[in-house]
C-alpha cells in the first residue's frame, strides 16, 4: 500500500503546483496590446492635462465673478442710500407744500405756465433827423428812441408802456446852453388792458386818449411826415384814468362800429387859476390828489366800412369835457372829427378837425381850434416797374391852428417817404409856414428823417 | 350847455350814420343772397382781414418777423390800440402764426 500513497502524494503535489503556477502561455502580453495600452495611457494623460487647464480657467472666472459681485453689492448699497435720501426730500417737499397750501390762498395760474418774460415783447421806433429852419443853423438830432414794452400775462391781460428817450443840451436858468447834455426819458403811456369779453376791454393807467386817431395810430414812425400836425397841441396826448372800449362787427365784410368811453383826471392849471394861457394839458397825472374837484369824461365812436381790401372809409367823432382850474369853475371841452379813406393800396387821405372851448377868468370862453388833412400816394401804383421809384410815396399835408389867443398859423408840407424796407423809412419834407400873432412860430423848415420801426 | 349840445349833436350824427350804414348793408346783400342762397355770406379769411385792418395804419409786417408767441402779444396790443373785433383779431393772429418766425 505504500506505493499508491506515494503515487497519490506525487499526484497531489503535481496538482498543487499546477494550480499554484500559472501557465506560461497565459502570462505573456503581445506587443500590439502593449502599444495599445501605452497609447491609451498617453491619451488619458493628455485629457487630464486639459482638464487641469479648464479648471484653472474656471477658477479665474470665479474670482472675477466674485469681484463683480462685490462691486454690485457696493453699487446696490449706494443706490439704496440715495433712494433713502430722495424719499426723505420728497417727504419734506410734500410737507412743505402742505404747509404752504394751509397758509396761502390758491391763485389762478396763468395759462401755459410760462414766465412773464416768455411773453415779453418790445416794439417801438427810433428816429434820427437832420433839419434846418430859416435863419437858424442846420442840425442833426436824435429825434426819438421810443420803445414800447408789452407784457402779456395771459390771453386777456396785457400791460404796455411806451417811453420817449431824447437828448438835449444842458441849459441855464435863462435857457441858454451851458455845456454838456441831458438824456430826457418821458413816459408816453403805461396802461393795463383787460379783455373782459369779445366786446368790452377795460383799460386803466396812463392811457393814450382816443381823441381822434392820430395819437393812437399815427404817431412816431407810423406818420409819413416827421412833424406832428400843429393842431394836435390843442389836445392832451394821454391821461391818467380808466376806459372801456371795444368793437362790434357788422356782418361778415369787416365792417365794424368801435367805441371808447373814459374818465381821466383831465387838464389842469399851471398856477391854479382859470386865467387864459394857464391851461396845462399835460399835467395833473401824479400821485397827488386831483388838482380840481372832478375828473373829466370823454369818448369816441367810430364807424369803419371796408368794401374790399385796401378800399375803406372810417369816420369818427370824439370829445372830452371837464373842469381845469383848481376851483373847479372853468370848463375845458374838446370835440374832434376824424376821417380816413383808402382807395387802392396806393392812395390814402386822412385828417382831423379839432375844436376846443376853454372857459377863463379873464377873457370869457376861448375857442382854440385847428385841423389837418394829409394825402399820400405810392408811386408803385403807376406800374412803372422801376425799383427806386416803386419804393417812394409822395405825401402832402395842410394844417391850420388858431390858439385862441390871437395867433393863427397855417402850414403846407410836401415830402416823400422812401421805403428802404417795410420798417426802415427815409423821409423828407419842406414846410411852408405862415404864422401871425403874438406867439407866431418860426418860418419855413426843411427836415429829413431816418425812421425805424421795430 | 352849448358845448354839450354840440357834442350831443355830433354823437347823434355819427350814430345816425352808423345806423344808416347798418340799414343799407342788407339791402345791398339781398340780390347776392338770392343768387346763391346756399353759400351764405362769405366769411373773410385771416389774410383778407390782415390786408383790410393792418395796412391802413402802418406798413405791412411780415409773419416771419416775430415768433408765434410774440404775435400773440402784439395782436393783443393791436386789438386794444386799433379797437379790433375779437373774432377778426383771432383770424388775423392765426394767419400770422401759420408762417411765424422761430
Amino acid at each position: 500500500m505504500k506505493i499508491p500513497s506515494l503515487i497519490l502524494s506525487a499526484a497531489a503535489a503535481a496538482c498543487v503546483l499546477g494550480v499554484a503556477l500559472p501557465p506560461r502561455a497565459a502570462a505573456m502580453i503581445s506587443d500590439e496590446d502593449f502599444n495599445a495600452l501605452k497609447s491609451a495611457v498617453t491619451n488619458q494623460d493628455q485629457r487630464i492635462g486639459q482638464q487641469d487647464q479648464r479648471i484653472g480657467q474656471l477658477e479665474k472666472l470665479h474670482e472675477q465673478d466674485q469681484q463683480t459681485h462685490e462691486q454690485d453689492q457696493q453699487t446696490i448699497h449706494q443706490l439704496e442710500q440715495r433712494l433713502g435720501e430722495t424719499q426723505q426730500l420728497a417727504t419734506n417737499a410734500e410737507q412743505k407744500a402742505e404747509s404752504a397750501a394751509r397758509i396761502q390762498p390758491v391763485h389762478p395760474v396763468p395759462s401755459g405756465a410760462m414766465s412773464a418774460l416768455h411773453n415779453f415783447t418790445m416794439v417801438g421806433d427810433a428816429e434820427v433827423q437832420f433839419g434846418k429852419s430859416q435863419g437858424q443853423h442846420s442840425t442833426f438830432a436824435l429825434a426819438d428812441f421810443a420803445p414800447i414794452f408789452l407784457l402779456r400775462a395771459n390771453d386777456n391781460v396785457l400791460f404796455e408802456a411806451g417811453f420817449d428817450v431824447t437828448l438835449q443840451n444842458n441849459t441855464d436858468s435863462s435857457g441858454n446852453p451851458n455845456g454838456g447834455s441831458s438824456t430826457v426819458v418821458s413816459l408816453s403811456f403805461a396802461q393795463l388792458d383787460y379783455l373782459l369779453n369779445d366786446y368790452v376791454m377795460i383799460v386803466a393807467g396812463d392811457m393814450v386818449l382816443p381823441l381822434g386817431t392820430y395819437s393812437e395810430r399815427a404817431a412816431g414812425w407810423l406818420n409819413k411826415i416827421p412833424d406832428n400836425p400843429l393842431s394836435r397841441d390843442l389836445l392832451p396826448g394821454s391821461g391818467v384814468g380808466a376806459q372801456l372800449r371795444g368793437a362790434v362787427p357788422v356782418g361778415q365784410s369787416g365792417q365794424m362800429v368801435t367805441y371808447s368811453v373814459y374818465g381821466a383826471n383831465g387838464p389842469s392849471s399851471t398856477d391854479g387859476t382859470g386865467a387864459s394861457g394857464m391851461l396845462d394839458l399835460g399835467g395833473n397825472v401824479g400821485d397827488t390828489p386831483n388838482l380840481h374837484s372832478d375828473p373829466s369824461g370823454g369818448g369816441r365812436i367810430g364807424w369803419f366800412f371796408p368794401w374790399k381790401a385796401h378800399y375803406d372809409v372810417e369816420l369818427g367823432v370824439s370829445g372830452q369835457s371837464g373842469v381845469w382850474d383848481n376851483a373847479g369853475k372853468r370848463q375845458w371841452s374838446a370835440a374832434v372829427l376824424d376821417a380816413a379813406v383808402h382807395i387802392s393800396p396806393y392812395f390814402e387821405v386822412k385828417g382831423e378837425y379839432i375844436n376846443t372851448w376853454v372857459q377863463t377868468d379873464d377873457i370869457g370862453t376861448m375857442h382854440p381850434n385847428g385841423g389837418w388833412v394829409q394825402a399820400g400816394y405810392k408811386l408803385a401804383g403807376l406800374n412803372l416797374d422801376l425799383p427806386v421809384v416803386n419804393d417812394i410815396e409822395l405825401v402832402s399835408r395842410y394844417d391850420v391852428m388858431n390858439d385862441g389867443l390871437g395867433t393863427k398859423t397855417d402850414r403846407v408840407t410836401a415830402g416823400f417817404v422812401y421805403y428802404l424796407t417795410n420798417t426802415l423809412l427815409f423821409e423828407g419834407d419842406y414846410e411852408w409856414l405862415h404864422s401871425r400873432g403874438p406867439a407866431a412860430l418860426p418860418s419855413n423848415e426843411f427836415v429829413v428823417q431816418l425812421s425805424y420801426g421795430f | 350847455m352849448k358845448i354839450q349840445k354840440i357834442i350831443l349833436w355830433c354823437l347823434s350824427g355819427l350814430v345816425g350814420a352808423c345806423l344808416l350804414g347798418l340799414g343799407l348793408t342788407p339791402a345791398h346783400a339781398e340780390p347776392e343772397k338770392k343768387a346763391d342762397q346756399k353759400a351764405g355770406p362769405k366769411k373773410l379769411t385771416g389774410a383778407e382781414l390782415y390786408a383790410i385792418n393792418c395796412n391802413r395804419c402802418h406798413p405791412e409786417r411780415y409773419a416771419t418777423e416775430f415768433t408765434s408767441a410774440q404775435w400773440k402779444t402784439i395782436m393783443l396790443h393791436m386789438r386794444v390800440r386799433a379797437n379790433l373785433p375779437a373774432a377778426q383779431a383771432k383770424e388775423v393772429l392765426k394767419y400770422l402764426q401759420e408762417d411765424s418766425g422761430n
